[in-house]
């Protein structure tokens, strides 16, 4: 074991990366048995789709979670952010292009609060955040009177966006243009967070807030950042989400902030603060895409997702408290 | 800026406030004001029916909130009841309407299951260590899952009150001809009695409160920690139980998948009445206020045009100015305590 | 020799790297009050740490009562009548006064705690002490004078034969020290022995039978109290052990300037009407026993802590510092005594921990440039002869010497010209000892200032060209180093006002 832990190549790419990986395979193989369904493409694009917007959430919530903090608004400020800026796409007649931007800003509006409350005034991340979901879901369900949105298709006006998700060439194949878009956010935020001076400081506060803010660093300012990040993200992931699925509904979103977060720890991400991992992150999140397109091929309800989520949580959490514990 | 100093000692001194608690008063105020406000704003609010559907309302909320504020007491907190309180009526209606028992039977398996979610919570956050919130998380999703996964996704309805099972409805509601009595309230004031007894006088509660205010100091005078840390989950767990009966009592039916959320008003409630998210301090009747608090705002926003979506950014907000209001006290306390000249 | 109720003897501890107890010898008598009394690090806490069961000894007997005994915990201890009235309480501040006092062994009235009855038991305990207080009042609004009496009363009631106080009188007010002092000769009535922890002469005096002496980790002697003057006992605190010659004449240029001002700095109780100067290429010794201010002064000029009132002043010119952040734009630096909590970010790099004060510097656009960051951190492992197989080991690897010189690293690539070393050299061993000195004479020579905060009077007298003192919050004494003696610090570090 320690032999395979000392290999180069396992230390550059991360032991716990790997290990995730091959759980997606393994995990990947087992459905295949199970389920022959799962060897078609269609059933991949499918988890892909999952993944996307999923994706978004959980590389924005890595950050807060870096900071030692936690950010239970993402899924809600997603769905919020998708209501709000759909609702002026097919009511008021906004252009779509604006209207993509103001999804980001309406998850950004989020992020200020939830990081304002946070840094500033020293309110516990989870409760602010519990707090900032219930007034998403709100404003979004009192903006659009309560009903549904449903995004334009493909082919009709303003459909363009579609082609952040999916592009279908002419012989009928699907590209996942998606999955190149979450690849190219990933990128960028792995390179925020391990070479910029903000992924610098949000990583040390995280580990000894104290010690930064003793170094002369405004820590306030970084750690509100890194919930303005988490909150612009959710509304990426609502772009993402309305390409794959089309219809938003306003009142939900809940689960899809535990899946982000199991994501993330599973990635490696330590709920501690200090240690984040994009990739980790990026392979947690395919890891639930899939487990959820497992279950549904399995004819098993929805429901099991939850259980099994929650479960992932606390088992990750728990791996990674006694682990860090051993350390220091 | 002197005379004001003095005004508010006379009031904050004098004995009556001091046992009652400054905290609990001005709740109260802000019930009679918030009542008055709504009055005035719709007169169809002044009707009997709205006093029937708070207390509907209250009911299960109040519940909920009596067990976590044992939860909150300690220092954490229980996220779990919201979907808990779903999950074990659900369990409950399912015994009754798919296996054919006596409602009895529903009533036990509702708070068997919710001491089960509490033991849950105990492993996970007192002998695991575990942050309560994600401890309690995990939870929230496991009894999110269960309810739906055991009911195949269907809405259970218990036995509605003409049926001959349906006598456990008229424990919260009696109908004497036109008129509905919302006679639960007894039972929630018998609750929070009894609770409030075993928090103040009994020495789980004591030590509850011990470990709350500082852990450290409690092992060292021997109180066992993970002991009574668990049975504050366990609490909070068999009212999540309760708080499930009550509401298949009052609503029609029960929708899995539902109850998140509603967690959020139980707290907002707690810490309006006074408890404090970092432990040490809780008052089961101040909870209770609080909780009013709540089921007044849910109540009476309709009347002045605001739906169920407007409430819940209401509860956002009044969650956030709840905390906010604990976090200044606490810091108020520290620099009070810091600046005595020694 | 009956009296005698508590015999320590030949007791030695080692802990890795520290002796901490050299055959220690403690004799307490029932009806006593017995003194202990020795510098920071001279042994006090660690003995008591012992004989209560926090610590277990390498070799020794503890004879209590007739009886050679050995507890294991502080239960054990409490149990067979042994309390310690800790310096910092540790109580349950939600609770009052009374449910304090019998947390765990409340009274019962059937299924319920009957605190009529805890209220009633609480007054006649303080009635037996002739003390006032409530015992329906809560902990947390107490003073901390008040607090130590229930503390008191605590273990009264737990019928403690011995009863240690550390520091008893630190945070407490004229007449509360009367207070106490009037329970304590009540006890001593009672024929309880009693183990009094304190640096205050002038109470030790007062109150107390015997003193023992202990100077780093050994026994010294110990003497009757009335016989005894102030300065037998504190010549035999300090000994006549240094590491070497302490400085005999300042290094600073007679004409040099004045770098940095306090005026009548306030934060609280621990810093109060605190006023000095610093000067350019000296090394300005800020000596004291714990709890002094000196750290709380440090940080308060620091911005680290607010402050309520007082002036700053780098090179003339008044400045405003309301954070770190202000303190390090005006080129000053704190490398703070607890270097794991508040100086080194311990899974992070050598590299990463060097430039944390500085990273505005290391950049190249928008992107860190690791590459200059870790060629400066390099030249500083190079200069400063920190021990790490490379700068991107982990500080949490490193040992504590070495991690000392990380963080000092840091404030030297940031370039202050004002650096507060607070206990510089706090758990280091002696070889990374000297280097530290000489890096810091080496700084000075270069023309930087250095505040140096040191429990440690050789180290005091070793480095320093003036010597400032505090005791309990304020500036109690100020000598060059030509004048400066052992006693004559420790004088100005135990007078109170």
């Amino acid at each position: 074991m320690e032999k395979i832990k000392n290999n180069v190549f396992v230390k550059k790419a991360g032991f716990n990366k790997l290990v995730l990986a091959c759980v997606l395979l393994l995990m990947y193989i087992i459905f295949a048995i199970l389920s022959p369904s799962f060897l078609s493409y269609n059933r991949i694009l499918s988890a892909l789709n999952y993944a996307y917007f999923l994706g978004f959430l959980a590389l924005g919530v890595t950050f807060v979670i870096a900071t030692g903090g936690i950010d239970f608004s993402i899924g809600p400020v997603m769905f919020c952010a998708a209501l709000i800026s759909g609702n002026l796409l097919t009511q008021s007649g906004i252009p779509l292009a604006a209207c993509l931007i103001i999804s980001l800003l309406i998850g950004t509006v989020f992020g200020v609060l939830n990081g304002y409350l946070v840094a500033y005034w020293n309110l516990p991340s989870f409760i602010t955040s519990m707090a900032s979901m219930m007034i998403a879901k709100g404003v979004g369900s009192v903006f659009t009177k309560t009903q549904s949105v449903s995004w334009p298709q493909k082919g009709q006006a303003n459909g363009g966006f579609r082609v952040f998700v999916k592009v279908t060439t002419d012989n009928g194949t699907q590209i996942p243009t998606g999955l190149l878009f979450l690849l190219l956010f990933a990128m960028v935020c792995a390179i925020i967070l391990n070479k910029t001076k903000a992924g610098r400081y949000i990583l040390c506060l995280g580990s000894n807030r104290e010690a930064v803010r003793l170094s002369g660093v405004d820590v306030k300012k970084w750690e509100m950042l890194a919930y303005v990040i988490s909150g612009t993200m959710a509304g990426v992931a609502a772009i993402a989400y309305v390409g794959a699925y089309t219809t938003v509904q306003p009142g939900l979103g809940d689960i899809f902030n535990n899946e982000a977060i199991a994501g993330c720890v599973m990635g490696g991400t330590s709920m501690t603060g200090g240690i984040a991992s994009v990739g980790g992150t990026i392979i947690g999140v395919m890891v639930i895409g899939l487990l959820q397109e497992g279950i549904l091929a399995m004819g098993f309800q929805k429901d099991w997702q939850y259980v099994l989520t929650g479960l992932i949580v606390v088992i990750a959490v728990y791996v990674d408290v006694r682990s860090r514990k051993r350390k220091i | 800026m002197g005379k004001n100093k003095e005004k508010k000692n006379v009031i904050t001194g004098n004995p009556l406030v001091k046992t009652i608690g400054t905290q609990k008063i001005v709740v109260v105020l802000v019930i009679i004001l918030l009542a008055l406000f709504f009055c005035i704003m719709s007169p169809s609010f002044r009707k009997y029916s709205t006093v029937v559907s708070f207390f509907d309302y209250s009911y299960y909320v109040s519940f909920m909130a009596i067990g976590v504020t044992f939860a909150l007491i300690t220092g954490g907190v229980d996220l779990s009841i919201g979907t808990g309180m779903i999950a074990c009526g659900l369990f409950g209606g399912y015994l009754i309407t798919q296996k054919g028992m006596p409602v009895v039977v529903g009533i036990i398996a509702s708070i068997a299951l919710g001491l089960l979610f509490g033991l849950l919570n105990a492993l996970l956050i007192a002998v695991m260590d575990l942050p309560p919130f994600i401890g309690s998380l995990g939870t929230m999703m496991v009894a999110r899952g269960l309810g739906s996964i055991l009911t195949g996704g269907l809405s259970i309805t218990w036995p509605s009150s003409n049926s001959p099972q349906g006598w456990f409805r008229k424990i919260f509601k009696i109908h004497i001809g036109n008129i509905d009595f919302p006679i639960g309230v007894v039972f929630v004031v018998l609750a929070v009695i009894i609770m409030s007894v075993i928090l103040n006088k009994s020495r789980p509660g004591r030590y509850i409160i011990a470990i709350g205010s500082n852990k450290e100091a409690a092992k060292l005078s021997g109180i066992n920690v993970v002991r009574w840390q668990s049975l504050a989950y366990v609490i909070s767990g068999l009212f999540t139980g309760v708080a499930g009966i009550a509401f298949s009592a009052i609503f029609q039916s029960i929708a899995p998948g539902t109850g998140a959320g509603v967690e959020l008003d139980a707290i907002a409630g707690a810490i309006i009445g006074g408890t404090s998210m970092t432990g040490g301090y809780g008052t089961v009747v101040g909870t209770l206020l609080g909780v009013f608090v709540m089921s007044l705002l849910k109540t009476g926003l309709p009347y002045i045009g605001l739906q169920a979506n407007w409430q819940q950014i209401i509860t956002g907000i009044v969650l956030i100015v709840a905390v906010l209001i604990d976090v200044i006290k606490i810091v108020k306390a520290k620099r009070a305590r810091s600046i005595e000249i020694g | 020799m009956d009296k005698v109720i508590l015999t320590m003897q030949g007791i030695d501890k080692s802990f890795p790297g520290v002796h901490a107890l050299e055959h220690v010898n403690l004799e307490i008598r029932k009806g006593e009050v017995h003194a202990l009394v020795g510098e920071n690090g001279a042994g006090k806490s660690t003995l008591m740490k012992v004989l209560t069961g926090i610590y277990t000894k390498d070799e020794g007997t503890i004879i209590y009562e007739g009886r050679e005994v050995e507890f294991s915990n502080t239960r054990e201890a409490q149990d067979a009548g042994i309390m310690i009235v800790h310096q910092e309480l540790n109580m349950l501040n939600h609770l009052t006064v009374a449910k304090n006092i019998f947390i765990g062994r409340e009274f019962m009235s059937g299924k319920l705690i009957d605190d009529k009855r805890m209220n009633l038991e609480a007054e006649k305990l303080f009635d037996l002490l002739n003390i006032k207080i409530d015992p329906t009042e809560k902990m947390g609004d107490l003073t901390v004078g008040k607090q130590q009496m229930c503390e008191i009363a605590k273990a009264i009631s737990h019928d403690a034969k011995i009863i240690i106080f550390d520091e008893p009188t630190a945070a407490l007010t004229e007449s509360e020290v009367e207070e106490l002092f009037k329970i304590i000769r009540d006890l001593r009535e009672k024929q309880l022995g009693i183990v009094y922890i304190s640096h205050r002469m002038d109470e030790i005096k007062e109150i107390t039978d015997r003193v023992t002496i202990m100077r780093d980790g050994a026994y010294v002697g110990t003497l009757n109290t009335e016989e005894s003057t102030k300065d037998d006992i504190i010549s035999r605190m300090v000994g006549h052990v240094i590491y070497e010659e302490p400085k005999s004449v300042s290094n600073v240029a007679p004409n040099a300037p004045i770098v940095l001002k306090v005026n009548n700095l306030n934060a609280g109780k621990m810093v109060r009407n605190v006023s000095f100067e610093l000067h350019k290429g000296e090394i300005l010794g800020f000596s004291g026993l714990m709890g002094a201010g000196r750290t709380e002064t440090a940080r308060a000029l620091f911005g680290a802590d607010p402050k309520e009132s007082g002036d700053v002043f780098v090179n003339g010119e008044k400045v405003e510092i309301r954070n770190p952040k202000d303190a390090v734009k005006h080129g000053i630096g704190y490398l703070s005594e607890d270097r794991k909590q508040f100086g080194i970010i311990t899974e992070k790099s050598v590299s990463v921990n060097s430039t944390m004060a500085s990273l505005e510097n290391y950049m190249k656009g928008i992107f860190i440039n690791k590459k200059k960051e870790k060629k400066i951190a390099q030249q500083y492992v190079e200069s400063l002869n920190t021990k790490t197989p490379s700068v991107d080991q982990l500080v949490v690897n490193l040992s504590g010497g070495n991690q000392q010189k990380v963080v000092i690293a840091k404030w030297l690539v940031r370039d202050c010209d004002i650096l507060i070393f607070d206990e510089p050299t706090r758990g280091i061993d002696v070889g990374a000892k000297n280097e530290i000195y000489q890096l810091m004479n080496k700084l000075v020579e270069s023309g930087k200032s250095i505040i140096m905060i040191s429990s440690e009077i050789a180290e005091i007298l070793r480095m320093s060209d003036r010597i400032i003192t505090m005791c309990e919050g304020r500036k109690t004494g100020e000598i060059s180093i030509s004048e400066a003696t052992q006693e004559k610090i420790m004088q100005a570090a135990t007078l109170r006002n």
